[in-house]
């Protein structure tokens, strides 16, 4: 094989990328990635995509948060242990409260950081083989393939509707 | 509630939003300085009171609590209903939350940051603000953990956080597109900003997960900031405060006056911006039913209160509330009643619900008669307590209203700034709503 190469087929609907995806499943070629205007079930199905790991950094958090608020409060009112508006100086409710801003605080946060983590963002440059018409209303698939064999794959990708681009 | 049928293209969405994006003209200008002027008066207002004292309120003996914190209430409760739209709606995969879900998340940053500086400016000593955040120190010195006003700060701190992380994730694929329709400076400011979004499934995969999360956690969020809110006063002992329906009374009253403000933005919004095609009267039609039910529970929550009162047999609880309706503030009562409850009965019928100039007006009156809820509840309370010998008037001084004028001119002025600037429509979910992919899918 000599350079690898990628090629760009951008399509108009979703069920012509999917298509063009089972398609290249069973071909020589490797789809490098896929980029869509709007999230796809089907686009996922096909690429195989199993279930998101995000949730273990949410629950995670959430933990961690709930832990933060409710130890926090009560290791402060432990300093000085005065009893306040009758109240024992640990008091379970209102320390709960505490734990329960936080547990969503901390879960957001971990959350926040999960999807960035797990989706390689930020990033400020662009794959070369991006095409800024992907956020507007083309899906693109961008495949890779040897040098020799990027007409076979232009013309693969084209029979199934695709306009082209080609990258080194 | 069925979709509006959407026949638009993905061009047609994007060239729709990407217009109201372009260079502004002068009248535009113009509004924001006036809106900037209204600041600096609220601002000048502050800086008054910082120097000469909070004594410059009319805060005083018995009623402490003034239209700082009337203003604090209001603002939090206008923040919740663009939670509900965003996330709250999103877990029920109403559709038609799409066309508004993004003006509405953004009404809520802004009304949560207004409402955040009353508590500073209610403050008599502001530059003490730092002994509310637990922080070590020589003496030892902690908050008060049980005090519902710690609750707040954390309870409004979290809010504010969360808001804004769910608005800016949920705009990363609209950024990522005006950054693909613009050139030079314009764009390198949208490269920073979206990221590096690229709409990869990868990205996509994880995007559409954590979604969910967020909006399964902001969700039991909002409802727990206002509860929190109304403990500020239900764990007061203070005759018409100290009661346990104030937690979903506060909640519904919050959603009622948050649903009357995004109509109140939304007309001219869609009107000017061209957004009619997105932001139909159907789905104006379904704000305005939504206000009937939250208006209903308001109704219910007034008239269980008074019943509460009459119930106890509690002498004070029964003078409160007597005092309440028929006394120095009775006019405010029933503005609020009438506001609140009779008025948006209207949109029972189809005819007003369907015609922008009656929902326009219906609802800035749900808006007025919100804010003397605040104030019937706030300053009612305390004016007229426990002992006749303690009672006392309270009427706003110029500073006070100086700065209210600061706080609506901020809030708007952020909102026009924002939709001028920033996608104002949720565009790739507008995107999925047209391929006829379920909302939240």
């Amino acid at each position: 094989m000599g350079t690898k190469k990628i090629v760009l087929g951008l399509f108009d609907s979703e069920e012509k990328t999917v298509s063009a995806i089972r398609a290249l499943k069973y071909s020589p070629w490797k789809v490098e990635d896929v980029f869509s205007p709007v999230p796809g079930n089907g686009l996922a199905e096909a690429l195989g995509m199993g279930k998101s790991r995000v949730g273990y950094f949410t629950l995670a958090g959430g933990i961690l948060g709930f832990l933060t608020g409710f130890f926090l409060a009560a290791w402060t009112a432990g300093q000085w242990n005065i009893i306040i508006s009758g109240k024992p100086v640990i008091s379970l409710i209102p320390f709960f409260i505490v734990g329960f801003e936080l547990t969503i605080l901390f879960g957001v946060g971990a959350n926040v950081l999960g999807f960035l983590i797990f989706a390689g963002l930020p990033r400020l440059k662009l794959p070369d083989y991006y095409d800024p018409r992907c956020s507007g209303a083309f899906f693109g698939v961008a495949a890779s393939c040897g040098e020799e064999d990027q007409e076979r794959l232009t013309s693969f990708l084209k029979k199934r509707g695709a306009d082209i681009r080609i990258m080194d | 509630m069925a979709e509006a049928p959407l026949t638009t293209t993905f061009e047609d969405i994007d060239r729709t939003v990407l217009n109201t994006l372009g260079p502004a003209p002068a009248r535009y200008w113009a509004g924001v300085l006036l809106l900037a002027a209204g600041i600096a008066v609220g601002g000048l207002c502050w800086i008054y009171q910082i120097f000469v004292g909070i004594g410059v309120g009319g805060q005083n003996n018995p009623v402490a609590w003034g239209t700082y914190l009337i203003n604090f209430v209001f603002w939090v409760g206008i923040a919740h209903s663009g939670t509900l739209i965003s996330a709250i709606l999103h877990l029920f995969r109403a559709g038609w939350r799409n066309p508004i879900a993004r003006a509405a998340e953004t009404m809520t940053v802004f009304a949560v940051c207004v409402a955040g500086l009353f508590p500073f400016v209610h403050l008599g000593r502001v530059w003490m603000v730092y002994y509310m955040l637990p922080v070590p120190n020589q003496r030892d010195l902690w908050p008060n953990f049980q005090s519902p006003l710690m609750f707040d700060v954390i309870a409004i701190s979290a809010y504010l956080t969360v808001s804004v992380l769910f608005w800016y994730t949920g705009m990363l694929p609209d950024l990522a597109t005006v950054r693909d329709h613009s050139t030079g400076r314009k764009q390198k400011i949208f490269t920073v900003l979206s990221l590096g979004w690229t709409g990869s499934q990868r990205q996509w995969f994880h995007h559409g997960r954590a979604y969910l999360f967020f909006a399964s956690l902001a969700t039991p969020l909002v409802i727990s900031v206002h509860s929190v809110v109304s403990w500020d006063f239900a764990l007061g002992v203070v005759p018409g405060w100290h009661t346990t329906i104030f937690a979903p009374y506060f909640v519904a009253g919050a959603i009622h006056s948050g649903l009357a403000m995004v109509i109140t933005l939304m007309v001219p919004l869609r009107k000017l911006f061209r957004y009619e095609r997105y932001i139909t009267l159907d789905v104006l039609e379904n704000i305005a039913k939504t206000i009937i039910f939250t208006g209903l529970i308001v109704a219910f929550a007034y008239g269980t209160e008074v019943f509460m009162a009459w119930y106890s047999g509690n002498p004070i609880e029964m003078e409160t509330f007597r005092w309440r309706i028929t006394g120095h503030y009775g006019l405010f009562f029933w503005i609020m009643v009438t506001c609140n409850t009779l008025v948006p009965l209207l949109f029972f019928f189809k005819r007003i619900r369907t015609s922008i100039p009656w929902l326009l007006g219906i609802c800035l009156l749900v808006n007025i008669g919100m804010w003397f809820e605040r104030f019937v509840i706030i300053v009612g309370s305390v004016a007229h307590d426990f002992i006749p010998h303690a009672w006392g008037h309270y009427a706003p001084t110029l500073v006070e209203y100086g700065v209210m004028l600061g706080s609506f001119c901020l809030f708007f002025f952020l909102f026009v700034l924002f939709v001028k600037h920033m996608p104002s429509l949720a565009m790739a979910e507008l995107k999925h709503s047209a391929t006829g992919g379920g909302h939240g899918d």
